[in-house]
């Protein structure tokens, strides 16, 4: 879960010239620059991808990019999930089976709770791996 | 550009993301703990420090820093606690850690806690020497 102020965002996104194209997909900024209130629907994105890693345990990790997790419009409006890069590559060593966000801004505030579901016996067979690694260098 | 120019300009660009006193940004300030940042405002320090020092430093640029080429599986254990020779690694670029203290307890998602106003000022010198070279 993470929730964020979509005055912080405004002045982030104001501020630093070039940061939205950092931060947001070109999908994104079609979507949030589409409606009347940007910073808003910026911060509810933003939120999104921090609750989506906050799942996953981890922040923004090496080589990691914000554009790697990307919040989009799903069937009836329901954001949906989708992965790039990096982090779709972390995902998938995880074993990410699913992984659900919700957006809701109100009183000036952005909150995102995402949920991911993992397959066991991808992560068991990682973390199994990791030890015989560790092992196996000494 | 000097080591006084470089940290004045992080404490400049700390100050200006994180509405804090020139006094509270001191160089032993940890980003997240006593200055209370979080991700967004890393984003606005970092992209703050570019305008001023010319330095490009991306989010994940920091945890790389850190990290020091080490990989995921040698730098921390199964559990995620920070290993021996990943706690070496921090000593490097974080030397005012207690190693010590830190031993077996350090989890991975919080070695960015320990990173302060100097340490960042110094990936930024260290970022500008290499790109000046």
């Amino acid at each position: 879960m993470d929730i964020v102020g979509v005055g912080r965002v405004e002045r982030l996104v104001t501020e630093n010239a070039g940061i939205v194209d950092v931060l947001f997909t070109e999908r994104e900024r079609d979507y949030c620059l589409g409606k009347r209130r940007a910073h808003e629907h910026m911060a509810g994105r933003f939120a999104a991808k921090e609750a989506v890693l906050k799942a996953f345990g981890t922040g923004i990790g090496q080589r990691m990019r914000w554009t790697d997790v990307e919040i989009v419009p799903g069937r009836r409006g329901r954001p949906e999930v989708c992965l790039h890069g990096e982090v779709a590559a972390w995902a998938k060593r995880r074993g990410l089976a699913d992984i659900d966000v919700s957006v809701a801004h109100s009183a000036g505030l952005a909150v995102a709770q995402a949920l991911a579901v993992w397959d066991e016996e991808a992560e068991d067979s990682r973390r199994g791996r990791e030890h015989a690694g560790a092992f196996s260098s000494h | 550009m000097a080591e006084t120019q470089t940290i004045s300009a992080v404490q400049e660009a700390v100050v200006g993301a994180l509405g804090v006193s020139e006094d509270e940004a001191a160089p032993d300030a940890t980003l997240m703990d006593d200055l209370g940042a979080e991700s967004i405002d890393l984003l606005d320090i970092l992209f703050r420090i570019e305008r001023s020092t010319g330095v490009k430093i991306q989010a994940s640029d920091l945890s790389e820093y850190m990290q020091g080429g080490i990989p995921d599986d040698e730098f921390s254990d199964e559990n995620e606690i920070i290993s021996e020779k990943g706690l070496e690694q921090l000593k490097k670029v974080m030397p005012q850690i207690n190693e010590d203290e830190l031993r077996g307890t350090l989890h991975a998602e919080n070695v960015i806690k320990l990173f302060t106003v100097q340490n960042l000022a110094d990936m930024v010198e260290q970022r500008g020497g290499s790109a000046g070279s």
